[in-house]
Order: structure tokens, then sequence, then C-alpha cells
């Protein structure tokens, strides 16, 4: 009788943990009270303003991770675009084009690579890693080669500021990229939870099949979510040139799968429409918030990889493996 | 095949049909075309390429392309979402651990480490079955932790590059008993993977890749199947790394990310379906070749390295559509809508 009531309260925080991401804000308080316990200066303004403008980077680049994986498919070229557009943003502006002309030709070459990205994936039904591997080749190939891999350039100051964990928004104290982040956040969970579009989404991955019959259009959402996927790669891309200030080759490339691990560690479920970006905000506030804490505590880049994929295996162990075969038949 | 009665009544049409029928068969027809096509223009613009004291060092240089491929494709196979993202970082454990553990302790005799580091690669392998065939999760996942994991041990045993004294993994990468070496690592592979094609094992992994459930419900255990697929992309991985060591002839912990996604790249090239069921590993050798050559290729004509990139991702993206167009024209007669 007991390992029935006991089977019972699994199911039940099972149940729980589906709808709400209760063990992520567990993690996260935990990990921030470790911080606070452990490092001196953890709690600081200067230091919460750092972690923030890291999360919303990350957070940023991981929107179109989350989206493309509700519906089914992965992003392997969200490094490769934010590498183009940190190269763009710095490059065109020492030669004095205008912000809004910069924002605007990048984000249009990102509408046109995400698009084809989901054309390509769903009309000729070929796995979206592959697709993107290939596209995100060719995009960072060409956009070094084109600027010759150079990496001089500018940036305007204000948009220095911008991303500075110094900076204030209306004499409050948050920087200002985090106060897009939330922009961004409200605007996504708009979207994605009280519009058509959002509905689309999520049909299309629970049962593409089913949607399809439900007159959903399958096509134009895998178009629309890859697109939307390359222009938030391509935004990361645009604030993370503010960040550095040059142009660098390779600032892209820990956001392959560092996108993919907040997403995860957020609680969204590879196998589709199970999920959404306010889980995804709380795993890229996860990593960084764990990442501060280790290397506080001097931990080696070494140990944090490893620490990173127990957590991985931990999170998902709860709540993100597969049915078994039996239950399938 | 049915569709040539019903839709296409002539002759000419019906050996279309058959050509087409040929290349939907053997996946890595275009990969072999590619490979044949690239050999000519390397040798074309740089005629040394083809000379005998060059193709051993050549080869050397392409062994740990095509194994880390050749690794990557029994996960693949074994289907549902099958993929394993940990064979690159395995391939750098594999090359650190020879070059800082055993070469540098006197136990680099092959006879003493081959086995070892096979073993290490099998077991590393085998952990990732039991993550997948197992505790059921999703691979991305499971082999994205082991990712993290073996990346972060890497790093940890050699942050700096570590070079080695000569040793036997050079002849590897040149001649050994006055053949490429290159035989004794990808060749023996490809040989075995011959006979393997004739075990009871090779029948359960095409039928679990390519219907789980359906193997499952017909008393396969799709687990066991899972883990045996896991565990010899492990023991692969580790001949490329001691290929990888070979040609490198150090403990690097900066080479083997360069393996990550080429290896996936090069399964697909060789025209291996990613959803799993279908395939073998003489595809991704070929895609791998492919992918070498186009390098190769271009550095010869003094093409800006960046235009590689461009040139390896439009390949790929032609290859990947073209197989799945050809996979679209036959479905849509038979039926299957």
């Amino acid at each position: 009788m007991t390992s029935v009531s006991a089977n019972r309260a699994v199911l039940a925080a099972q149940d729980l943990q589906r709808r709400f991401p209760l063990l992520q804000l567990v993690a996260l308080v935990a990990l921030f009270v470790w911080g606070i316990v452990g490092l001196p200066a953890f709690a600081t303004r200067p230091s919460i303003d750092s972690m923030l403008v890291l999360a919303s980077f990350l957070g940023i680049a991981a929107v179109g991770q989350t989206i493309v994986i509700l519906i089914g498919g992965i992003d392997l070229s969200i490094p490769n675009v934010i590498t183009a557009g940190n190269l763009l943003t710095t490059l065109l502006g020492g030669k004095h084009w205008s912000f809004g002309e910069i924002v605007a030709a990048i984000l249009g070459g990102a509408v046109v690579v995400g698009a084809a990205n989901g054309f390509l994936a769903h009309h000729f039904r070929v796995p979206a890693l592959i697709i993107t591997l290939g596209s995100g080749s060719v995009v960072v190939g060409a956009v070094l080669a084109g600027t010759h891999a150079s990496v001089y350039g500018s940036v305007p100051g204000w948009f220095t500021h911008f991303v500075s964990p110094a900076s204030t928004v209306a004499g409050l104290h948050i920087p200002q990229v985090v106060l897009l982040w939330i922009v961004i956040t409200l605007v996504v969970g708009v979207v994605m939870h009280l519009t058509g579009i959002g509905r689309r989404l999520y049909a299309t991955g629970a049962n593409e099949r089913a949607a399809e019959l439900s007159l959903v259009k399958t096509e134009l959402v895998w178009v629309g979510a890859f697109a939307a996927s390359a222009v938030f790669a391509a935004t990361a891309g645009i604030l993370l040139g503010a960040w550095s200030g040059t142009g660098e080759q390779a600032i892209g490339d820990p956001y392959l799968f560092l996108t993919i691990a907040a997403v995860i560690v957020g609680g969204t479920s590879l196998i589709g429409a199970r999920g959404d970006y306010w889980r995804t905000v709380l795993g890229s506030l996860i990593l960084i918030v764990l990442t501060t804490n280790l290397v506080g505590h001097s931990y080696s880049e070494a140990t944090q990889q490893i620490i990173l994929g127990l957590i991985i295996l931990a999170a998902v162990g709860t709540y993100g493996r597969d049915r078994a075969l039996r239950d399938r038949v | 095949m049915a569709s040539q009665s019903l839709t296409l009544p002539f002759v000419g049409a019906a050996w279309r049909d058959r050509i087409l029928d040929g290349l939907r068969d053997n996946t890595y027809v275009f990969a072999l075309v590619l490979t044949v096509a690239l050999i000519i223009a390397n040798t074309a613009v740089l005629p040394a390429f083809a000379s005998w004291s060059q193709v051993p060092s050549e080869l050397g240089t392409l062994a740990p392309f095509a194994l880390a491929a050749m690794a990557s494709t029994p996960a693949i196979l074994s289907g549902g979402g099958g993929i394993d993202l940990s064979i690159a970082p395995l391939m750098g454990l594999v090359n650190i651990i020879l070059v800082t553990g055993l070469l540098s302790h006197g136990l680099g005799n092959p006879a003493i480490a081959v086995p070892l580091l096979l073993l290490l690669g099998g077991v590393i392998g085998a952990v990732n079955g039991v993550l997948v065939g197992v505790l059921r999760y999703p691979p991305v996942i499971a082999t994205l932790a082991v990712y993290f994991v073996l990346g972060g041990i890497d790093l940890r045993l050699a942050p700096d590059p570590v070079s080695t004294n000569p040793n036997w993994t050079n002849q590897l990468a040149s001649t050994l008993w006055h053949v490429p070496g290159t035989i004794f690592t990808v060749g023996v592979v490809l040989l075995l993977w011959f006979f393997f094609r004739r075990t009871a094992y090779y029948g359960a992994l095409f039928a679990v890749g390519d219907d789980d459930v359906a193997a499952f419900a017909s008393g396969v255990n799709a687990s066991v199947v899972r883990i045996v697929a896991y565990t010899l992309g492990g023991v692969l991985a580790a001949v490329a790394g001691i290929a990888l060591t070979g040609t490198i002839q150090s403990a690097d912990v900066t080479v083997w990310p360069f393996y990550v996604l080429i290896a996936l790249a090069a399964v697909a090239l060789g025209g291996t379906a990613l959803t799993g069921g279908r395939g073998g590993f003489l595809g991704p050798a070929l895609g791998a070749t492919c992918v070498y050559l186009i390098q190769n290729l271009l550095s010869a004509l003094g093409i800006d390295v960046f235009y590689v990139q461009v040139a390896f991702g439009a390949v790929l993206l032609v290859a990947v559509v073209g197989g799945a167009f050809l996979g679209r024209t036959a479905q849509r007669p038979r039926g299957a809508g």
C-alpha cells in the first residue's frame, strides 16, 4: 500500500514538473545561495549585473533554438550566424554605415538564411541538423572571406554602453541589454501562448500530420521558426559586437552547444511541442550562475565542462526521457 | 519496380527508372562520383598529388576523417534519432592517453596499447549505449553530456600540447611493411564491415534502426542492439584516435573539436540517412574522402581558406537535398503518399 501512495506522489510531482519548471527554480535558487555563501562579492550589484548581461546574450541566442526544438528541429547554424553578425557589425560600423542600416542589413540577411534552412529541411525532409550544419558553414565562410576575416572596426559608443553591466535604464540600476532581453521574453511569451502563431507552432511540433489536416501550413511554420532563429542569433551577434568592441572569428562557437544546453536544462523536451521560452530563460540563468560559481571557486574550464555534462544528465534524467518501447507497441 | 509499368510505359523511361533505383539503393554513388572527380581535379592541379611518395601521408591525413565518420555511423544506423556527438572528444581522449599515458611510460608497445585503447573506447561507447538504450535518454542529449564530460577530461589531462618521440603510430600515417599504414586502420575496419554484414546482429541493427517498435514487437532486444551499436562506435573512435596520433604525433586538445561536425557531415554526404536503418560504412568513408579532397584541392589552388568552408557547406547541401529529391521521386509512384 505504501508503494502505491509513493507512486502516486511521484506521479503528482512529475505532473507538476511538466506544467511548471519547479526543479529549475529550486536549482537556480540553490546555486544563487551557494554563491552568496561561498563567494564574498557574489551578491554585489556589479556581479549580479554582469551575470544578467551574460545570461541575456545566451538567452537571446537561445530564443530560436527553443522555437525550432519545439517544432522538432534543431539549429546548428546559430554560432555561425552569431559570428557573422558580430563581424559585420564591427566592420560596417568602421565603414561609417549608420547603426540602423547595419542592423537592417544583418537581420535581413539572417531572415534569408533562416528561411532557407526551414524550407530546405521541411520541403525535402532532410534532418535540420544537416541542413543547418551546411548552411552555417556557407554563411560563416562567406562572411569571413568577404571581410577577409578583418576584426577591425568599431561600434558606436552608446552601443558599447548599451551592453555594459554598469548601464542604467531611466535611473534604474538595470543594464539596458537586460531590459531588451526582458522585452524579448515578454513578446515571445505572448506570441507563443496567446496568438494563432503560437498555437500553430505547438500543433506542428506535437503532430505534424494532424496539424496539416487542421489546415496549418506546416512548411510556413518551419520557414518562420528557422527565420526567427537566425534573426535572434544575429541579434546576439550584434550585441556581442558591442560587448567585444571588435570582431572575433570564433565568438559564436561556444553558443553551438550552450544554446542547446540552455533549452534542455530549462526543461524543453527534444521530442517537440513540450516546453516554452520561459524555461529557456531559467536554463540560461542557471548556466550563467553555475559558471560564475565555478569560476569564483577557481575551478578550471575543464572541470566546468565536466560538471555541465553531469548536470545535463541529471536534469534530463528527471523529466526528459523517451517512453519505453514496450509502451509504444 | 512497380512504378515502371504503371506510370512510365516507355523503354527509355524504364532505363531511367532503373538508374534512379540504382542510385537510391546505393546511396554512396554520389560521394563515389564526387571522390573520383576530385581525385582527377587534385591530380590535374598538383601532379605530385598522385605520386607514390605522397599517397601514404595523404591517406594518413584522411584516416582520422574517415574513421570519425565511420565511428559516427552505428549510432545513426540504430535509429530513434540515434547520433553520437561524443566521438570526437573520445578520439581526443585516446590521442591524449596514448601520448601522455602510454608512449611516455613504456606502455607504448602496440600489443599492449592498442587493446587497452580499444577497450577504453568500447567502455565509453557502452556508457552512451546504456544511457540511450536502457535509460532512454534522447541520443543528442546523452552524447552531448558525454561530449562535455570527455571534453573536460581531455582539457584536464593535456591543457598544453605534448609532442611525442618517434613511435610506431607514425607508420600508420606513412608506410608500414611497404604499404600505406592507413590500410591497417581504415582498410581493416572496412574489411571487418563486410564480414560484419553477414552476422545476425547486422540484421537486428537495421531492423531496430528502421522501426524500433516493430523490431521490439518481433522479439528483438532493441536495448542490447543499441548498446552494442554505441559500443562499436566507441571502439571505432579509439581507432580514429590512434590514427589521429599517427598524423599529428602529439597530444593536442585543440585538434579534436575540428572532427565533431565534419564527421556528421561526412556521414550525410556519403548518403547515409540520419533517420536510421539505411546505409553502411562505405558511404561515410567516401563522404570523409570528399571533405578531405575538397580541402586539399582548394588549398592547392591557393584559394582563401574561408572559401573551403563555403564549398564544403554547399556540397553538403547539394548532396543531402539531391539525395532527398531522389527519395521523393521513388516514393510517389509506390503510393506511399
